[in-house]
C-alpha cells in the first residue's frame, strides 16, 4: 500500500454561479496525498472560489467534492469535523483580534477537546519555533506585521494537524520583503510531505515546489501538468498569453 | 443544535410570563378596590407636604371605606389615563373631582353627586382681558379629558380661540400664569383653591359658573354595583351626621399651610429640598430601580435579538427584524400605556405600573439595544467568521469565541449611550402614575406652585445621576479594552 496513491481531493464536474456569474464550469481535479498543487491563472479566473469549495466556504450549484473521502457537496455531511482536517491560510491572515499570538493557535484545539490548554500551549509554542516567531507567543496580534501574522495563521492551522492545507493567495497582501519569510515555512511544510493546495502568483514559488501547476481561466481548467510542462512549454494559447504577460514583471 | 437556540427564547418567554404572574393579586377576606385618582387637583386629590394624598375626595373615599370595610388601593395618576383605567377594567373605580355628564354615563356608572360645581374661565392675574369675545385669535389651556375642557371647547367655535392641551392642572395653571395662554377653563373650587394658595391667576365669572354640575364616583358600567351603593348610602349619612360637610369646611375654610408646609419650606429651594427629601429620595430610588432592571434586562434582551438578527436560521432573523421593527416604531408613551391601560382589559390581568413601566422600557430600549448589537456583530469582519469556520468551530462556538466578543467591544459606545437614554426613559413613565423622579416633581409642584424650583432640583438630580452612570460607564469599557 503506496501513501502516494490514495487520493485526498475528489473533484468531479462541478459548477458554481453568482447569478449570471458563472464562476465554475465543470471543473473536475484530483489530489494525491503528500501532493503540493499550485493554482495559477488571472484575477477572476474562479481559483479562488475553487479552493474555498473544497472546505465548504463556498457551496457548488452541482457537482461532486469528496475531501478525505466525505462528500462535503452534500449538506448533510458534518462539515465541521472534515474542516478539522483541512487547514486554511486566507490572503488576509483573519488572525482572531481579541486573543493573543498564543491563544489563536491554541482555540480551536483547545475549544474541540483535541488537546488539553497545557498540550496545546506546548503544541503552539512548538509551531511558533517553526515559523520562528517563538518571541511573540504572548503579545497581541495587532502589533504584528503582515508577514509575522501570515505565519501565524500557518501555524494556527497547523495546530489542528490537518492532513490537507489550502492556501489562498497567502502573499497577495504583503510588502515584498515579507514575502520570502512566508515561502520558507511553505516550502518546509512540503518537504515535510504535507498535501498542499496553493493559490499563488508566485511564479518562482510555483517552480520550485509544485508537483503539479493548474492554469484556471474562465472558470476552467485551462491546461495543468509539471512546472516543467506548464512554465517551459505551454499548450493552450491562453495559458502562454498569460505567462507573457505576468512573466515580463 | 436546535435545543441550544429554542432556549434562549424560552427563557425570555418564562420572563415574561413572571412578570404577568406578579401582577396576580392575592385575594383578601375584605374586598379591596381599586381606585384611580387624578394626583394633581386640589382641594380634591393632592399630596400633603408628608406626601401622603389627601383632599376631599379622599377624605370622602376613606370614610366610605370604613364604614363598608372594604379597603383599596390608590392610583394616582394624570386625569386620563385615570378615567381610561375605569373604563378598562384596570381599576374599580375613580374619585378625581370628575364631573357628571350624560356622555360619562354611556360608559361609566354614577354616584349621587357629592359637590356641586361649575366652571370657571381664568387669565393672569390683572388681564385686561374682561369677556370671552377678547380671546378671539388667542391660546387657551385646556386639561385634557375634564369637564371643563369641554366646556371651554363648546365655547371655542363661538369666541374664536385657539386650544393648547396639557396632561395636569399646575402646568396648565403656570402656562396661563407665565403668559403662554391667555386664559384656561377649570372647575371653580379648584381654581379658587388654587388662587388662595398664592397663584397668580384670576376668576373672571365668580358668580356666574358655566355649565353647573357637580362631581360624582364613577365605576365602569354594570361593574362593582355594590361600591357604588356603598357610595351613596355613606354619602347620605355623612350629610346627615355632619362629617361631609367638616371635610368640605377642612378643605376650604383653613389655612393652606396646614397642607402644604410653611411658607419658608416651599419658597426657598433649601425649604423645598428639606420638606420634600423623603419624596425627593423615594423618587430618586423608584428611577434608579427602573432604570438598573430596565438596562440590565433590556441589554440581555437585545443582545438575544441582536444574536438573532445575525443567526443562520431565516426564520430568527426575520422574527428578529420583526420585533426591532415594531417596537423601535412604537412611541414609549404609547407602549407604556398599551401595556398598563389596554392590555389588561385584553388578558384579564392587572399589571402593576412598575412592571408595566419596566416591561415597557425592556420591549422599547431592547429594540434598540437589538439594531445595534446585530450592526456591532455584522461590523466584525467576515473573515474572522470564516477563519473560524475553516479550523472546525461549529457556528455557536465561532459566534461565542470569536465574533461576540470583537462584536461586543464595538458596541460599548452604543451600550453607555442607550443606558443613559433609559435613565431619562424613565421620565415618560410618570404617564402611567410611577412615582418616579418626574412624578414626584409634578405632585410637588402641584401642591406648592414652585415650578422653577422643583424642576431645577429635579433636572440636577438627573444630572447627577447620568455623571455617575457615565463614569461607571466609562471605567467598564476601559476594562473591556484593556
Amino acid at each position: 500500500m503506496s501513501e502516494e496513491k490514495q487520493v485526498k481531493v475528489h473533484v468531479d464536474k462541478v459548477n458554481k454561479s453568482y447569478g449570471d456569474n458563472h464562476v465554475l464550469r465543470d471543473i473536475s481535479l484530483d489530489v494525491m496525498a503528500n501532493e503540493v498543487v499550485v493554482m495559477i491563472g488571472p484575477s477572476g479566473s474562479g481559483k479562488s472560489t475553487f479552493l474555498r469549495m473544497l472546505n465548504q466556504l463556498e457551496m457548488p450549484n452541482s457537482g461532486l467534492v469528496e475531501v478525505d473521502g466525505y462528500d462535503i457537496s452534500d449538506p448533510k455531511t458534518n462539515i465541521n469535523k472534515v474542516r478539522e482536517n483541512i487547514g486554511m491560510v486566507f490572503q488576509n491572515f483573519n488572525l482572531f483580534n481579541n486573543y493573543t499570538v498564543l491563544e489563536n493557535i491554541t482555540l480551536a484545539p483547545v475549544q474541540l477537546g483535541k488537546m488539553t490548554k497545557e498540550e496545546a500551549d506546548k503544541r503552539g509554542r512548538e509551531l511558533l519555533a517553526t515559523v520562528g516567531l517563538s518571541d511573540k507567543a504572548d503579545v497581541s496580534v495587532n502589533s504584528l506585521s503582515g508577514g509575522q501574522k501570515q505565519r501565524i495563521a500557518i501555524a494556527r492551522a497547523l495546530a489542528m494537524n490537518p492532513d490537507i492545507m489550502l492556501f489562498d493567495e497567502p502573499t497577495s497582501a504583503l510588502d515584498p520583503e515579507m514575502v520570502g519569510d512566508v515561502l520558507d515555512v511553505m516550502k518546509d511544510l512540503a518537504k515535510s510531505g504535507m498535501t498542499m493546495i496553493i493559490v499563488t502568483h508566485e511564479m518562482g514559488f510555483a517552480k520550485q515546489v509544485a508537483d503539479r501547476v493548474v492554469f484556471f481561466e474562465s472558470g476552467k481548467i485551462q491546461e495543468s501538468g509539471t512546472p516543467e510542462e506548464v512554465f517551459n512549454a505551454p499548450k493552450n494559447e491562453r495559458l502562454q498569453t498569460f505567462l507573457s504577460k505576468v512573466m515580463q514583471a | 443544535m436546535v435545543n441550544q437556540r429554542v432556549k434562549p427564547i424560552l427563557v425570555a418567554l418564562a420572563l415574561f410570563l413572571g412578570l404577568f404572574a406578579f401582577g396576580q393579586r392575592a385575594n383578601a377576606a375584605e374586598p379591596n378596590y381599586v381606585i384611580s385618582t387624578d394626583a394633581t387637583y386640589a382641594p380634591f386629590d393632592f399630596q400633603d407636604k408628608n406626601n401622603e394624598y389627601i383632599g376631599i375626595d379622599q377624605d370622602i373615599l376613606k370614610e366610605v371605606a370604613k364604614r363598608n370595610h372594604f379597603t383599596y388601593t390608590l392610583k394616582p395618576m394624570s386625569f386620563n389615563a385615570a378615567a381610561q383605567m375605569v373604563a378598562n377594567g384596570q381599576a374599580d373605580g375613580i374619585i378625581a373631582g370628575m364631573a357628571i355628564t350624560d356622555e360619562r354615563k354611556q360608559v361609566y356608572d354614577v354616584s349621587d353627586p357629592y359637590y356641586k360645581t361649575g366652571v370657571a374661565w381664568i387669565t393672569k392675574k390683572g388681564s385686561k382681558i374682561n369677556s370671552l369675545s377678547e380671546l378671539k385669535g388667542k391660546t387657551v389651556a385646556l386639561k385634557s379629558g375634564t369637564a371643563a375642557s369641554n366646556y371651554g371647547l363648546s365655547l371655542q367655535k363661538k369666541y374664536g380661540f385657539k386650544v393648547k392641551y396639557f396632561n395636569d392642572t399646575d402646568t396648565m395653571y403656570n402656562d396661563v400664569a407665565n403668559g403662554n395662554s391667555a386664559a384656561t377653563f377649570e372647575d371653580m373650587p379648584v381654581i379658587q383653591y388654587a388662587i388662595k394658595n398664592g397663584l397668580k391667576l384670576e376668576i373672571k365669572n365668580p358668580n356666574n359658573p358655566g355649565n353647573a354640575g357637580a362631581y360624582g364616583f364613577f365605576v365602569k358600567k354594570g361593574q362593582n354595583p355594590q361600591l357604588i351603593a356603598d357610595f351613596n348610602k355613606t354619602l347620605k349619612e355623612m350629610k346627615a351626621d355632619g362629617t361631609y360637610q367638616k371635610i368640605v369646611d377642612k378643605y376650604l375654610k383653613s389655612d393652606q399651610k396646614t397642607f402644604t408646609g410653611s411658607t419658608e419650606d416651599n419658597k426657598t429651594t433649601w425649604g423645598i429640598l428639606k420638606s420634600n427629601k423623603t419624596a425627593f429620595f423615594n423618587g430618586l430610588v423608584e428611577t434608579i430601580e427602573l432604570t438598573v432592571f430596565a438596562i440590565i434586562l433590556a441589554s440581555l434582551w437585545g443582545i438575544l435579538l441582536g444574536t438573532m438578527g445575525v443567526s443562520q436560521s431565516k426564520f430568527l432573523r426575520g422574527l428578529s427584524n420583526t420585533i426591532i421593527y415594531a417596537f423601535r416604531g412604537l412611541p414609549l408613551m404609547v407602549l407604556a400605556f398599551f401595556i398598563y391601560i389596554g392590555l389588561p382589559g385584553v388578558i384579564g390581568t392587572k399589571i402593576p405600573a412598575f412592571t408595566a413601566g419596566l416591561l415597557t422600557l425592556i420591549l422599547n430600549e431592547g429594540a434598540y439595544t437589538g439594531a445595534f448589537v446585530r450592526g456591532g456583530f455584522e461590523a466584525v469582519d467576515r473573515g474572522q467568521m470564516e477563519a473560524a469556520q475553516s479550523l472546525g468551530l461549529p457556528y455557536g462556538k465561532a459566534m461565542s469565541k470569536v465574533i461576540i466578543p470583537q462584536g461586543l467591544k464595538i458596541m460599548v459606545p452604543s451600550f453607555v449611550n442607550q443606558f443613559i437614554i433609559t435613565l431619562k426613559d424613565t421620565s415618560i413613565l410618570s404617564a402611567i402614575g410611577i412615582l418616579e423622579l418626574t412624578q414626584t416633581g409634578t405632585l410637588i409642584v402641584a401642591r406648592n406652585s414652585q415650578g422653577f424650583r422643583v424642576w431645577a432640583i429635579i433636572g440636577i438630580m438627573y444630572m447627577i445621576v447620568i455623571t455617575l452612570l457615565t463614569w461607571l460607564s466609562n471605567w467598564l469599557e476601559k476594562r473591556l479594552n484593556k
